[in-house]
């Protein structure tokens, strides 16, 4: 086959049914390994779907992307360095307002992201009704409902990757406002940013954020120039 | 620029922000999110009633409350209007009569012109507008503790629903409440709204929001024709600003640029005890805008107004202007001249009266003058007040619009229908009203 493999990365919190969603994609087709340089487990699997292949990279279950632990670290400068076709976020519908807030910082990234709203059974189960539609035109990213214990939604998932990774459905992403203050000072940064010389991988936007978080990663990056 | 430059710059934007807010901008971002997702939940989730209350909860369930929201947003507003003509009446009153003792120094300066200079133009005219500081800075103050309580950000959502209505969106009335402030950063804070035809439309009709500039006249000829309902009368203004506002937005939305309307969540960030440093850094900001343009664009204007007015030009300009105002009650050359470079600067129209008026003593001296020798009633004052809210926007605004637009088409257009819309309104309640009273 001549089409180009498409490569997708799972991001998740601990505990949303990520491996579940995983295993139900790839099936036995997976290949264990570690994060180069780091003895955190990589898991790597592939598909097939609708004739074209699928790269699928499992990253460390993380609540957020920030420097502090190394599984966050590794998750997002995967996300930079590799530039996944799409991110598939899976999300514990029955924890929404905490799952979504790697959920926000993965589409401050600027990443594509498609979210795997899991455990809409648990979720239904607690009385909790979600507009789905409403959250993904919100976030500005797709939204499929699934239940990956029982494999449902996983056809759906796939068709919504594959309509995200070749663009037949945009994934526009949303830029999250800070309040004046900071935005102001972000604006400054970008500044900076944009007159130092040899571009970046990372979205200057994101970089002014994470230098105002003083996220000691990209602070050593930056002083590296 | 090198890696170390960066950091330093980004270590001035931490140290600013540590000023203003007394909170690591690590906080702040946090908060944000936090805001943002709370929002967003409102939007996409219902919930069976949950045990855990948060006091945020429990005032959101006020103040989000789909019949009380909107009252109580306007309740707050007024109190925001009574309080601040209350507490700033007395010092107005003390910087009026100490700039009156001043001009009847330097009056007798001679030579005559230089004497008239000081006193008529600078003292006369400046002062005038110098006088409403107060005024001003407690507005500002007020509209400081607003938004950094995180009310403001719950004004917008309980808007949000209206805006739907009309085809906006709470973003919009962000930038039409920040409008309250000062029309320049109101039509440049629309970039948050992504959709272009949203955008558009709220940059042609924040313009009608009442800004600081504007509320001098407001106070001069509040505190001279309605001296018990002061307050009342400039929330009046204030109000007709926000509902015409949004009635055009709607009709834009509807006739000139149609399309789908945007989607965005509105944040709700927790309510926060605001800090003494935050609110005199951003009362400071919008203030510090208000005293310099008092020192250079005010002074320019006010000084070419004295000089016309001395070599007796300006009548003869005001003379052929005025008949246009004649419907509206105020067709006299003195207002005439007033609107014309009160496009200049809104808070040029008190410098105006202020030199043309000259000798003429705080609120009650201006009551007499424009009584006496215009004619002016209560009604008169009323109408010129509504031409001042809606007509035509300040240079600076209309330089802005430009420059957000990109259009001159568009700046044109809301040059001219804010002017005809002034007109209108001001025409219909000197009409209206004359038949009442």
């Amino acid at each position: 086959m001549t089409e180009k493999q498409i490569t997708i990365a799972l991001a998740g919190n601990p505990n949303s049914g990520k491996t579940t969603v995983f295993n139900n994609l790839t099936g036995a087709r997976q290949h264990v390994g570690n994060w180069p340089g780091v003895t955190v487990e990589k898991k790597e699997g592939r598909l097939n779907f609708k004739g074209r292949r699928i790269r699928v990279v499992d990253l460390p279950g993380v609540y957020s992307l920030t420097a502090y632990s190394l599984d966050e670290v590794i998750a997002r400068d995967f996300i930079v360095d590799e530039s996944p076709d799409v991110v598939v976020d899976v999300v514990d519908a029955g924890n929404l307002e905490r799952n979504i807030y790697l959920t926000v910082q993965l589409l401050e990234m600027g990443a594509r992201v498609v979210i795997a709203l899991n455990m809409m059974d648990v979720a239904a189960s607690r009385g909790y009704r979600i507009d789905v539609p409403e959250l993904s035109r919100l976030l500005g990213a797709p939204a499929v409902p699934m239940v990956a214990a029982r494999n449902q939604g996983t056809p759906e998932l796939l068709a919504t990757i594959l309509d995200v990774a070749e663009g037949n459905l945009p994934a526009a992403g949303m830029n999250l406002p800070y309040g004046r203050d900071v935005e102001e000072e972000i604006v400054k940064l970008e500044k900076v940013l944009a007159d130092r010389p040899g571009a970046t991988l990372y979205p200057p936007r994101w970089l002014a954020v994470k230098l105002l978080e003083d996220d000691r990663e990209i602070v050593k990056k930056i002083r590296q120039v | 620029m090198q890696g170390e430059e960066i950091i330093r710059v980004r270590d001035q934007s931490l140290a600013h922000l540590r000023r203003v807010h007394g909170d690591d901008a690590e906080t702040l971002i946090a908060d944000a999110r936090y805001g943002f997702i709370s929002g967003l939940m409102k939007e996409v989730m219902t919930k069976p009633a949950v045990a855990r209350v948060t006091a945020t909860d429990r005032i959101d369930s006020f103040v989000l409350n789909r019949w009380l929201g909107i009252p109580l947003f306007l309740l707050i507003l007024y109190g925001v209007f009574q309080f601040t003509f209350t507490v700033s009446a007395p010092l107005i009153d003390l910087i009026d009569s100490g700039l009156g003792w001043l001009a009847e120094r330097v009056v007798t300066v001679s030579p005559a012109w230089l004497g008239s200079l000081l006193s008529d133009g600078i003292i006369g005219g400046v002062g005038a507008v110098l006088a409403f500081i107060p005024v001003i800075f407690l507005l500002y103050i007020a509209l400081s503790i607003l938004e950094d309580t995180g009310y403001l950000a719950r004004a917008a959502f309980v808007m949000d629903r209206l805006m739907h209505k009309i085809g906006l969106h709470g973003r919009s009335f962000v930038s039409l409440i920040l409008g309250f402030g000062c029309s320049v950063p109101a039509i440049m804070s629309a970039r948050t709204i992504e959709n272009p035809s949203d955008r558009l439309v709220t940059i042609m009709v924040t313009p009608l929001m009442s800004c600081g500039a504007r509320l001098p006249v407001y106070a001069l000829l509040a505190g001279a024709f309605f001296t018990a309902n002061r307050g009342l009368v400039v929330f009046g203004m204030y109000a007709i600003g926000v509902v015409l506002a949004i009635l055009l937005a709607w009709f834009f939305r509807k006739r000139l640029v149609p399309g789908e309307s945007g989607h965005f969540v509105m944040e709700l960030p927790p309510y926060r005890l605001p800090t003494v440093a935050s609110v005199a850094a951003h009362v400071w900001e919008r203030g510090w805008a208000f005293l310099s343009r008092a020192g250079t664009i005010i002074f320019v204007v006010v000084l070419a107004i004295w000089a016309l007015d001395y070599f007796n030009v300006l009548q003869h300009i005001g003379q052929a202007i005025a008949p246009i105002f004649a419907p509206a009650g105020f067709g006299q050359w003195q207002p005439a001249v007033a609107l014309v470079f009160g496009i200049l600067a809104k808070e040029t129209v008190v410098g105006a009266f202020g030199t043309l008026f000259a000798g003429a003593e705080g609120t009650g001296g201006f009551a007499a003058v424009l009584g006496g020798q215009l004619g002016w009633t209560p009604l008169i004052a009323f109408a010129f007040m509504t031409m001042i809210l809606l007509y035509t926007p300040c240079v600076a605004a209309i330089g802005t619009i430009k420059k957000e637009t990109g259009s001159w088409k568009w700046t044109l257009f809301t040059v001219a229908y804010t002017f005809a819309l002034g007109w209108v309104v001001a025409t219909l309640i000197y009409q209206i009203g004359r038949l009442f009273i």
